[in-house]
């Protein structure tokens, strides 16, 4: 006889068991509260219509309506008994009486658990002021039934038992009405829907275990348990930091935010954005002008980038160039600093009046350009920054390439007759190309995301003309009223071009090694 | 090796959850992101308080920039602090998300009687106040005395000074960020215009906002004024002699090298419809949060800090213009000119909206500045593009 039967067991019971207690302590804290409200609401009733309330009262009273001060529209003064709310003389509950009057004032009546104490205060607006009363409840909720719960997990043990002993499929049915005994207390607790999950768990462990998965698993564990161990801090911190977010953000593209009330609005924010939000072509605001500009920006970008970098590559690796060392130094030391701080110089030099490159421009006898008030000049600032950025990486990448060239290559091909350009063409081509595509790839996502390079130099100017995508979800979240819905959506879509990219990308590689 | 891995997990947990719940003792936790001169004079504002008060206030330091942020992350998780130190302007978006105490319940006539009514009114919002007035802020009209010898008291008295300076002087009359919304609200003001209706909708594209853009630019043609300058700029031209005044704000005191004779004295009247130019103003106030461990404490902290007598320190020592009304009858403050200008100033001022709507004011309505001033398009079309932008905005994602 097989005796892993208890394993699936446990695992279903634990499973279902969870369920079933989160239903009950739920269902225990619903009537409790319900039940405690009503008798709150019942003493304030009360002492609106001038009975004494019952017991368990902290304190009842009522509230003389707002007496607003002359000169300040927002202070106003109420009074219990003629006797003024907060001051010197203010009693333990004032501030709780004169806070409940103002929303009940504005908002009707409320019954509430008072925050961070026992309390329970209903407060309810009348003629000649509000009705509050503070009750204390009596006695707690009802105590958890350990002994329910303790019960039927032995009666589902004997239930799953008697099914492994008949054994074949009264193994499986065993083991899934055994488990799914704990769907009956949470029925009672809680309602239909939760028992029908903790029926499904049931089942769910019985199929499990039928398929053998469970005894898979635990083996799994048993074998490589210490590995697992040391897994699981990574992988946590992953899930929170990474999975986490990533769900949320893609959740909120679904949703529209409005002075912080969040509605969900389906795949309105998809539409808004992909149609264009009702804005031509040419409007900045259109997300196919904007995603024009990015595809632009990073397509001019990368070919400078690399056309620079492995220009310069080439240069450097040349041996009667002097103090080679020195200028590859220099050269990758736009990469070093932070490129916060090198777009806040570039946007400095591109200062209309005073900045540097006006200077130059003006020293030769050219007009100044006010640059960031059209959009071929913004958006050459920005590509001019951005490259600045950008080439250093692509010239260490090519660097690194050359080296692997062995020179033999160059010399018998000397010996042959090939002139410098059939050697760059047949020898350092072909060597450059795979180590360059994946930097390309890279750069290209990089570009496609220059958040800092957009904003701090041309800040979108002309009028949101020159902003990539990123930089639009970003104005959408946190510079025109706080759409978080519509920023998310537009995440995301950026997200899908990326992986497209990315897709294709190493698709062409491939094909390209082939 | 398993066991003492789980006993060093275990470990770790405790200790995880004992810092959670560090005792925070009977102290005030005070939020700033003062620095400086400002951050000493409040440091011996709480040291006084908790000598004469016996009221202990720990103050901790977060940065400007990540304030607001940092706020709304730790105040719904109670890590947050009892009372803060910020500007006014976000007091809507806090009062939204439940960040803020009300503070009516403290606060009495005579209480607010202490301050300036712009000043207090300021931080009131829907009915409520939360919080009392450190420092008012909004700017005013610096000058070089070298070059200007009595500052305009209207407009038009700017358009004649380019002509007074053609000889000797080879700059501009005047320097401000002139794309940046928050100078120019002044001229909007001084022409009778505002950026919300009675009803607080936001309203742009009316005719005093016309006025007062096709007035900015024509500061910027007639060689009033320059162009595309930034907060940098403005003093480097002022400190360099190229621009005679400046319009900037108290902290422009501090970018004034030593050596350069100033003064500073109200924004001048607007000569078309006489009326005074008011500049924003935002009030830097004590908020109190809305999980506050001890409430009552928090308030009297609050109320200490605020006195008159705390006033009156900060402003001789930090140079804050302070709001508490008591302080500028003290001789040498009454003495300090440039105080006493930012003290006037602030009797003409607007304060800036505290509601959400104004925060997606800004972008569209500089976009259409620069669109003015820097692309010469045409001022009604710019402001009502804008004015369509923020609406579409503010009406959430159905068109």
């Amino acid at each position: 006889m097989r005796r892993d039967w208890w394993h699936a067991y446990v695992v279903g019971a634990c499973l279902t068991g969870i369920v079933a207690v989160a239903a009950f302590v739920s269902y225990r804290n619903h009537a409790f509260t319900s039940r405690e409200e009503a008798r709150a609401r019942h003493a304030a009733k009360d002492v609106a219509e001038g009975r004494t309330p019952v017991d368990d009262v902290v304190m009842a009273a009522m509230v003389s309506p707002a007496k607003r001060s002359q000169t300040y529209s927002f202070l106003r003064e109420r009074q219990i008994d003629g006797r003024r709310l907060g001051g010197s003389a203010a009693g333990e509950h004032d501030k709780l009486f004169y806070d409940a009057a103002n929303r009940a004032d504005k908002n009707g009546a409320f019954v509430e658990f008072v925050q961070g104490t026992d309390y329970v205060l209903a407060a309810e607006p009348r003629d000649g002021g509000v009705a509050i009363a503070l009750t204390i409840p009596p006695k707690g909720p009802e105590p958890f039934p350990y002994l329910v719960v303790l019960g039927l997990l032995v009666m589902g043990a004997l239930v799953a038992a008697a099914g492994t002993l008949v054994g074949g499929p009264a193994r499986s049915l065993g083991l899934a009405l055994g488990a799914s005994g704990l769907a009956v207390p949470t029925y009672l607790w809680s309602g239909f829907g939760l028992a029908m999950v903790v029926f499904a768990l049931a089942v769910f462990v019985a199929w499990a275990d039928r398929r053998g998965s469970i005894r898979r698993i635990g083996k799994e564990l048993r074998t490589g348990g210490i590995a697992y161990a040391f897994l699981t801090p990574t992988a946590a911190a992953m899930f929170v930091l990474v999975a986490i977010p990533f769900a949320v953000g893609l959740a909120l593209g679904f949703y529209n935010n409005h002075d912080n009330n969040w509605t969900f609005v389906g795949i309105d924010n998809f539409v808004q954005i992909l149609s264009g939000g009702g804005r031509s072509l040419s409007d900045p605001l259109n997300f196919w002008f904007t995603l024009g500009v990015t595809v632009a920006w990073t397509a001019v970008n990368v070919v400078l980038h690399v056309s620079i970098g492995v220009g310069l590559a080439l240069v450097l690796r040349q041996r009667w160039l002097k103090g080679r060392h020195g200028f590859r130094m220099l050269l990758i030391l736009p990469w070093a600093i932070p490129n916060y701080i090198t777009a806040l110089i570039w946007k400095g030099m591109f200062q209309g009046e005073y900045g540097a490159v006006n200077a130059v421009l003006s020293a030769l006898g050219i007009d100044k350009v006010s640059w960031f008030s059209e959009w071929s000049t913004a958006f050459t600032a920005n590509v001019v920054t951005n490259t600045w950025l950008g080439f250093p990486f692509m010239m260490v990448v090519a660097l690194g390439a050359l080296e692997s060239i062995p020179s033999d290559m160059y010399e018998a091909a000397e010996i042959d007759g090939a002139s410098p350009w059939q050697r760059f063409r047949h020898i350092t081509m072909p060597h450059l190309l795979p180590a360059m595509l994946p930097a390309i790839a890279l750069g290209a996502i990089w570009t496609f995301n220059m958040f800092n390079v957009i904003y701090l130099v041309s800040d979108g100017r002309p009028g949101g003309g020159t902003d990539i995508l990123v930089t639009e979800a970003y104005r959408w979240a946190f510079e025109r009223g706080e759409r978080y819905g519509l920023a998310a959506a537009y995440a995301t879509i950026i997200f899908l071009i990326l992986v497209l990219w990315t897709i294709v990308g190493s698709r062409l590689a491939k094909k390209d090694s082939q | 090796m398993i066991r003492r891995l789980s006993i060093l997990c275990v470990a770790l947990l405790l200790l995880a959850v004992g810092c959670g719940r560090l005792d925070r003792g009977n102290s005030v936790l005070l939020w700033h992101a003062y620095s400086g001169a400002e951050l000493e004079a409040l440091e011996a504002a709480v040291a006084d308080i908790q000598r004469e008060q016996g009221i202990e206030i720990r103050l901790v330091a977060v940065p400007y920039e990540a304030f607001a942020d940092k706020l709304t992350a730790a105040i719904p998780n109670g890590n947050g602090p009892d009372i803060f130190i910020f500007a006014h302007d976000r007091i809507g978006h806090w009062k939204a998300n439940h960040l803020i105490e009300p503070l009516e319940y403290y606060v009495d006539s005579a209480i607010a009687d202490r301050f300036a009514f712009e000043a207090i009114s300021a931080l009131s919002y829907d009915d409520s106040l939360y919080g009392l007035p450190l420092a008012v802020k909004s700017v005013a009209l610096f000058y070089r005395t070298d070059l200007v010898k009595e500052p305009p008291t209207e407009t038009d008295q700017l358009f004649a000074m380019k002509e007074r300076y053609a000889g000797d002087f080879s700059g501009y009359p005047l320097v401000y960020e002139n794309t940046n919304l928050y100078p120019h609200a002044s001229w909007l003001h001084g022409f009778g215009g505002s950026l919300f209706t009675a009803e607080g909708r936001q309203s742009v594209a009316t005719p005093e906002a016309v006025a007062a853009l096709e007035f900015a630019r024509k500061l910027d043609r007639d060689g009033i004024v320059p162009g595309g300058v930034d907060g940098r700029m403005v003093a480097t031209l002022f400190n360099e002699g190229k621009a005679a005044m400046a319009i900037s704000g108290p902290w422009f005191q501090h970018d004034i090298n030593d050596g350069v004779p100033w003064s500073v004295t109200t924004l001048p009247a607007v000569s078309a419809t006489g009326l005074p130019a008011k500049p924003f103003l935002g009030v830097e106030g004590v908020l109190m949060s809305s999980r506050a461990t001890d409430k009552d404490k928090a308030f009297r902290a609050i109320e200490l800090l605020t006195r008159d007598a705390a006033a009156i320190r900060r402003a001789k020592s930090a140079r804050q213009v302070v709001p508490n009304r008591a302080a500028y009858e003290d001789v040498e403050l009454a003495s300090d000119a440039a105080l006493m200008a930012f003290r006037a100033q602030l009797d003409s001022s607007v304060p800036m909206s505290a509601a959400p709507a104004m925060r997606s004011v800004w972008t569209p309505y500089q976009t259409a500045l620069l669109k003015v001033i820097d692309q010469d398009q045409d001022v009604a079309d710019a402001l009502r593009s804008a004015e369509s932008e923020i609406q579409s905005y503010s009406q959430g994602s159905q068109p």
